[in-house]
């Protein structure tokens, strides 16, 4: 993995929610905390184009987010807060299936590739079950697994474990730690993110501190009090 | 999330939905070109043998088909104040055999295969270099997929003036849900985008 924000900032209308940040990411497992409105948000989906820059320059293995934007796309894949709104399709393999469409594969690869991934998550026996019969850890299962199966190499994840009872939280973060992909991690779980290669706290739109979790930690908790 | 469609393995839905949809089509022309009385009211009750078909309890189709019936029942009620009794009921018993078909299909396709028919049927568009057939395709998937949505977004709204002794009125329903709808249109767009799936060829 490796992304790059140069001198990149973002402003929605007039006002700069994320101020100009230049840094490189090539960690496995990037955590991404701060306080609500910090702009964190904003700088996830800049790395995968939903947002774009309003100046400097923001890429994703060398592909440009504005230029390359399909390709950047195909490179992340992204977890919304709320995956009922991830999920297109009310089947769950049928909407695993929509993210396929455009490799044009016959209908026997793409039922085994739908197949290897829910297996993946072990969610195959929730092929024919409609979303909103699931629970909310098999929700964020099935919206993994509707991202991975067009195997971007990176994860963006926006709170993973927002609304999760523990069962269900403990369940997201074994997935997240078996992850063979890159992943970038929102959260305000630290417990989540406390073990991971790196730490960015955002703060008021700016990047307030970057390094190891115990440190990144402590200075959000000098933050936050 | 909800889902107009209902899983079972009935005639209608082993057909295949491109048959399916060019009997609707078929279906749609025969009721307007008929004007008989008769043979609509016959046309009327074969539409709601093939809705009974889905196995479907009365509860079940009174809330699925209700907006869409007091539409036309209001349609009904008009015509026969601005025209004949025969023409009124003539208005009523197409649009109700309309609804049941389209119901019925609706029932029992995925949202997956009409995409898959509507992209089929929006090829030559695409061949002209007029838009993209699979965003033609998922345009109507989505709409399909987010009725029941719309509708469920209405009731909790409802309920929420219910839950706080106030009575619901057309203006306090239209301006939270419509600020909610495009919020979460927001949300699913950057959803579509995100998993890169507009612009499919």
């Amino acid at each position: 993995m490796d992304i790059r924000f140069e001198e990149a900032e973002a402003r929605f209308e007039k006002r700069l929610i994320l101020h100009p940040l230049t840094l490189s990411l090539s960690e496995r497992r990037i955590g991404v905390i701060g306080l609500n409105g910090s702009g964190k948000t904003t700088f996830v989906r800049m790395i995968n184009g939903l947002v774009t820059p309003s100046s400097g320059r923001v890429s994703v293995n060398g592909f440009d987010t504005i230029k390359d934007a399909d390709r950047v796309r195909a490179e992340t894949g992204f977890i919304f807060q709320n995956p009922q709104n991830q999920i297109i399709l009310p089947i769950l393999k049928e909407d695993i299936a929509l993210g396929l469409k455009s490799r044009k594969l016959s209908r026997e690869l793409t039922d085994a590739a739908v197949e290897a991934v829910l297996s993946r998550f072990g969610i195959a026996h929730l092929a024919d079950r409609r979303a909103h019969e699931l629970s909310g850890g098999e929700l964020q299962l099935a919206a993994l697994a509707s991202v991975l199966v067009s195997k971007p190499g990176i994860l963006i994840m926006d709170e993973p474990t927002n609304q999760l009872d523990l069962r269900n939280r403990n369940l997201v973060q074994f997935t997240i730690d078996g992850l063979e992909e890159s992943v970038i991690v929102i959260s305000h779980d630290l417990d989540l993110v406390a073990d991971f290669d790196r730490l960015l706290l955002f703060h008021q739109g700016r990047l307030a501190a970057d390094g190891n979790a115990s440190d990144v930690i402590s200075r959000y908790r000098e933050i936050a009090a | 999330m909800r889902t107009l469609y209902v899983q079972g393995d009935s005639l209608l839905h082993r057909l295949s939905p491109r048959l399916k949809l060019l009997l609707l089509a078929g279906a749609s022309v025969a009721l307007f070109v008929v004007s008989s009385l008769p043979l609509l009211g016959i046309m009327a009750v074969c539409s709601a043998g093939l809705y009974a078909m889905l196995g479907l309890s009365l509860r079940d189709s009174w809330q699925r088909l209700r907006p869409i019936l007091l539409t036309i029942v209001i349609v009904a009620l008009f015509t026969l104040l601005v025209d004949t009794p025969v023409q009124a009921a003539t208005v009523l018993l197409r649009l109700t055999s309309l609804m049941l078909l389209a119901a019925a299909i609706t029932a029992t396709t995925g949202i997956g295969a009409f995409i898959d028919e509507i992209t089929w049927l929006a090829l030559p568009l695409e061949r002209l270099g007029l838009m993209k057939a699979s965003d033609i395709g998922l345009s109507v998937g989505l709409v399909i997929r987010f009725v029941p949505e719309v509708l469920l977004r209405y009731i909790s709204i409802r309920d929420a003036h219910y839950a706080r002794g106030l009575k619901p009125r057309p203006l306090t329903l239209a301006v939270p849900m419509i600020i909610l709808t495009l919020r979460s249109a927001d949300e699913i767009a950057a959803a579509i985008d995100a998993r890169g799936l507009r612009g499919q060829k």
